[in-house]
This record gives C-alpha cells, structure tokens and sequence, in this order.
C-alpha cells in the first residue's frame, strides 16, 4: 500500500511538473515575444512594430505546423526519428519551386500570385502525401528502417533533381530559389500569413476531434484496431492535415529539416507522457521558444550575419546524431 | 457465438488457411493448437479483424463481422497479440484503461474507473497499478495487457500466444484467470496455444490445424489423444492421467515411432 502511495504522489507530482514547465515555457514566450517587437524599436507603430508583428506571426503559425506535424507523424509512424521533413515533403516544395522558376521565370513567379503559388503547393503536398500514404498502409506493419531508407532516398532524389534544374536556371532567378531554401521569418507576406491563418485554424479544428485516437494509436495500428479506431482513416486523415501543415510552414518559413525532430523528443521527455492532450501544447509552445531564441540571436547578437536554419541546424542536428547514438536498438 | 465459415487466406499464390469452417462454443476455452505454420494465428488475426480473410466470413451471432463499425466490433470482440511491443512510457493503469476506449473515447466515466479496478484486481495486479510498464517483469506485463483486454468488457476475448516467454507460474496464473473469466463471468476465450499441456488441462474445446486446414476438433476428453497428438505433431505422444489432470508427454519419442 505504500508503495502504491508514493507512486500515486509521484504521479500527481509530474502532473503539476507538466503544468510549471508550460507555464514557464508561456511566459518565457511572451517575454521573448515582447523583445522582438519592442527592443530597440524606438516604439514606431507605423513601419518597424507592424513589420516585426509580421515575423511574430510567422514565427507563431511556423512553429505551431512544425510541432503538429512532427508529432502527430511520429504517431503515425509509430517512431520517434521519422518527420515529414525526413520524409522529403519539403525537398518535393523545393522541387516545385525550381520547376516553376524554370518554366515561368520569375515573372511568371509573380503573375502567379502569392495565393496562387500557395495553393498550387498545398495540392502538391496532398499529392505527394497521398502516394506516401498508399505505400504505408500498403504495408501490413511498417519496418522503421526501412521508411528511414525510403524517406532519406527520397529526400535525396528529389533534392538532386532540384540541383540539376537550378544549373538550368538564370543566376537572377537562382538567387530567388537560395532564398526559398533556407528557413527565414522575413519572407512572409500578409497575404501568405492570412492564408496560414486560416488553413492551420482549419487543420487544428478538424484535428482535434480526432486526438483521443491518436493516443490509441501509440500502442500501434494492431492494438489501436482491436480498440476499435479505424486506423486507416485517421491515418489518411492526419496525413492530409499534416500536408496541409508542412505546406503552410515551408512557404511560410522555408524547410526546417531537423527541428521536427528536435522539438517532437524535447517535448516527450519533459511532458513525461505520450498523451496528446499534453504532448501537442507543449511541443508548440518549446517551438515557439526556440524559434524565437534563434531569431533573437540572429537579429541582435549575430546582426545578420548567420541565418535561423544554420543555428537550428548546429543545434538540431547535434541532438540527432546524440538521440541515435544514446538510443541505439530501442527505438 | 462467433463463428468462422469457409475462411481462406490466401498470399500470392501461397495458402496459409483454406476453407476453414468452425463454430467456438460460447462461454468455453478454445484452445487452436497446431504445428508451426499451421496457420493458427492467421485464423486469430481474422477474427479479430486485423487481417482481410481472402474469402470467407467471419460470423458474430447471426452478422457478417466484416460489416460491423469496428468500434462496435472492438465492444464486442477483444485481441491479446503475441508480445505486443510499446514505445512509450505508461503505468498499468494507463494501459488498462485503453481498454475502455471503445466505450468512452479515452474521457474516462465513473463506470470506466470500476471496470478498470475490476479488472486490475481480478489479475492481482492492483498493487502495480501506477509501475510503469517497462519497469516491471515480462509476466507481470503480459498480465497488464490481459488486464487491457479484460477491461474491454468482450463476450469474446481472443489471445495469440498468451504465455509466450513466461515462466511457469505467470503462465499458470493467466490460465487460471482465463478460466475463471469463462466460469465466473460466461465469456467465450480463444487462444491459440503451443504448450499442448495447458491446452490438455485448461480448456474445453479443442481445434487443431495443420497446413491451413483443420486436422480435427471437439472436446478436449476426446481429442487429447494419443494418435490424433501424434498425426497432429508427427511426434509420438504418450498421455498419462492422474488425480490433478493429464500429462502430454511427447518430450523423449522412442526412436523409429515418429517415422
């Protein structure tokens, strides 16, 4: 009985703990948040204030389709390395960026519109989202290694095939497709970020009907069966969605590579849980967290002179390589 | 009653279960026994509706299984898969109370609470209940998942390989549930079973397969036999009873009788 007792407090304990940490976490980003509007800002509400309301926009919708993305596949796939930007959903935008600018020019880039391009992209990703659905509930229980493979061939495919089709390409219109490619808060336009809005709005209503069997599915699409969730429509379901998100953040931010990842294990060992309910706010709010810190850095410490994905990259990819190692043979 | 009628599975051309008909008697222990490769698990895996039959149908009373919502389906037919893994990290409480999914989405009522702590301390499981799962033994987690499915509250649980990897005592302490389960609370159980000895002594009913077709089937009084076991396996069997029950031995075949 005591025994007992003592885990029942332990168990209360890391409830509360989950509760301080997101408050923490809350605050720290209102503070941050307040930095990057008002530092240094010499409280001009008419150009610079707007201007970097924008970027905290951006940066809010970006980190909330980054954390929901990268979680809610994890789940999917039943893993803990696999995101969508592994997957190669974002080498597949990039490639659609370049075709267009070899084809159309960028000319043809702006008649398109910002709406247009936006949308094109989002059919694209549900496309892409659709065959990489097909071949994972074609299989009767999806083997980790060999969707890594998969995914890592993809990412590589795609990207060199991007490669060739730049060398085709005017260096003006070059110069466009290397800004696409690095992840950056800036580049968001109003338009862009009103159509964000309302897609990750979208995605997060019709998605949280559906999270009681997302936690079902942690006990694989087996169990989640004989529990009566009909697996293979939530998976095409959430697959949908999480086109919809990664869509949103790389034309929003660009590709983010290893934050998925970062983000979605942070967020399972300080939540201590694989309960959505808990998981999915706090992997939102430890993106947000960081993208602000990256984005700080960037503007004040670095004045510039290094860009968000390279110290998210360092930091992500340092991590990565640290969760392979430590975790050997139990993923 | 859940029944089975010309079950076939087929992969490519390879035929795993073929035209398999049989009807589990209600309330009683199933045991489906079988060499290897039999095709023992398929035909669980069926039932339970985690795999498509080629042919065939799956029969819950008087309806086709296959037309149920799966979520009516899982209030009324629960799955124990073979070593089932986990990548996370939950108590046994937690896990039990998946088992309340069906009804109640994970939104756990009053009712949910009583039909988890039944169902903890019907396996004696109660002083474990906020352990984790991976910090507990393998016996203790095999009968964590059993309490899972207890806690389904199915007029039919099916269990693939319940005692795989289990030293003697937890494998005799989830045949006595199992039985207790069908004597005290009429539910109809279904397992397939390698230990030909527990089948002998814990079930009702028994249904052999051998290379996808039923060998044979009918209670275990007349079907623990020594010539049916030795057809069955191609091992010479010899049963020996005694006031605690029988005993299979099969473990020392006398040389040129397995021939």
């Amino acid at each position: 009985m005591l025994y007992s007792d003592k885990l029942d407090s332990n168990r209360h304990n890391s409830n509360r703990h989950y509760t301080q940490k997101l408050s923490c976490l809350l605050l720290l980003i209102v503070a941050l948040s307040l930095i990057l509007l008002l530092a240094g800002s010499g409280l001009d509400v008419d150009y610079i204030i707007p201007k970097r309301f924008a970027r905290l926009t951006a940066i809010i919708i970006g980190s909330l389709c980054v954390a929901l993305s990268s979680i809610i596949f994890q789940t999917l796939v039943n893993n803990r390395i696999l995101t969508p930007a592994i997957m190669g959903y974002e080498a597949v935008y990039l490639m659609w960026q370049a075709l267009l600018l070899l084809t159309l020019g960028t000319h043809g880039l702006a008649m398109l519109g910002t709406g247009g391009n936006f949308f094109i992209s989002l059919a694209l990703m549900l496309v892409y989202s659709w065959l990489l659905q097909r071949w994972l509930l074609g299989q009767a229980r999806p083997d980790l290694y060999r969707l890594l493979l998969i995914g890592l061939v993809l990412t590589m495919v795609i990207s060199t095939f991007t490669q060739f089709v730049q060398l085709r390409i005017d260096p003006g219109e070059f110069a466009v497709l290397q800004g696409l490619s690095y992840a950056s808060f800036t580049r968001a336009n109003t338009d862009t970020l009103l159509y964000s809005i309302i897609a990750v709005t979208l995605v997060c209503v019709i998605g949280y009907k559906y999270w009681p069997e997302l936690d079902a599915l942690t006990l694989g699409q087996a169990q989640a069966t004989s529990l009566g969730v009909n697996t293979t429509q939530l998976m095409r379901l959430y697959l949908a969605l999480i086109a919809i998100l990664v869509s949103v953040s790389t034309s929003l931010i660009g590709p983010t590579a290893f934050l998925g990842i970062f983000v979605a294990n942070i967020t399972y060992a300080l939540s201590a849980s694989r309960k959505h309910r808990l998981t999915l706010p706090m992997g939102c709010a430890i993106a947000m967290t960081l993208f602000l810190v990256a984005q700080l850095l960037v503007e004040h410490v670095f004045n510039y002179r290094t860009t968000v994905t390279i110290l998210i990259n360092l930091v992500c990819g340092a991590y990565f390589l640290m969760l392979i190692v430590r975790t050997r043979g139990t993923l | 009653m859940i029944s089975v009628r010309n079950l076939s599975k087929y992969y490519g051309a390879r035929q795993v279960l073929s035209a398999t008909s049989h009807d589990f008697p209600p309330g009683q222990i199933t045991s489906v026994i079988g060499p290897n490769g039999a095709g023992k698990s398929t035909l669980l895996m069926l039932m339970a509706r985690l795999l498509e039959p080629s042919q065939g149908q799956v029969l819950l009373g008087q309806d086709d299984a296959t037309l149920m919502p799966i979520n009516q389906y899982a209030q009324n037919v629960a799955t124990l898969r073979q070593s089932p893994g986990l990548n996370m990290r939950l108590t046994v409480a937690e896990l039990v109370a998946f088992g309340r999914f069906p009804y109640s989405r994970g939104s756990l009522t009053q009712d949910d609470h009583r039909m988890i702590d039944e169902a903890l301390n019907f396996l004696s499981l109660a002083p474990l209940r906020h352990a984790y799962l991976d910090e507990i033994s393998g016996g203790q987690r095999q009968l964590a998942f059993l309490a899972m499915t207890i806690a389904q509250q199915t007029s039919v649980l099916l269990l693939d390989e319940p005692l795989n990897n289990l030293d003697m005592k937890h494998a005799v302490h989830i045949m006595q549930s199992l039985r207790r389960l069908c004597d005290e609370q009429g539910r109809t159980v279904i397992l397939v079973i390698h230990d030909v000895n527990f089948a002998a002594n814990y079930s009702d009913h028994i249904l052999a397969l051998k290379a996808g077709e039923v060998q044979f089937s009918g209670s275990t009084h007349d079907t623990i036999d020594e010539s049916l076991l030795r057809d069955l396996y191609e091992l010479d069997f010899e049963i020996m009873n005694n006031k605690r029950g029988c005993v299979c031995d099969y473990f020392t075949p006398r040389l040129g009788a397995s021939q």
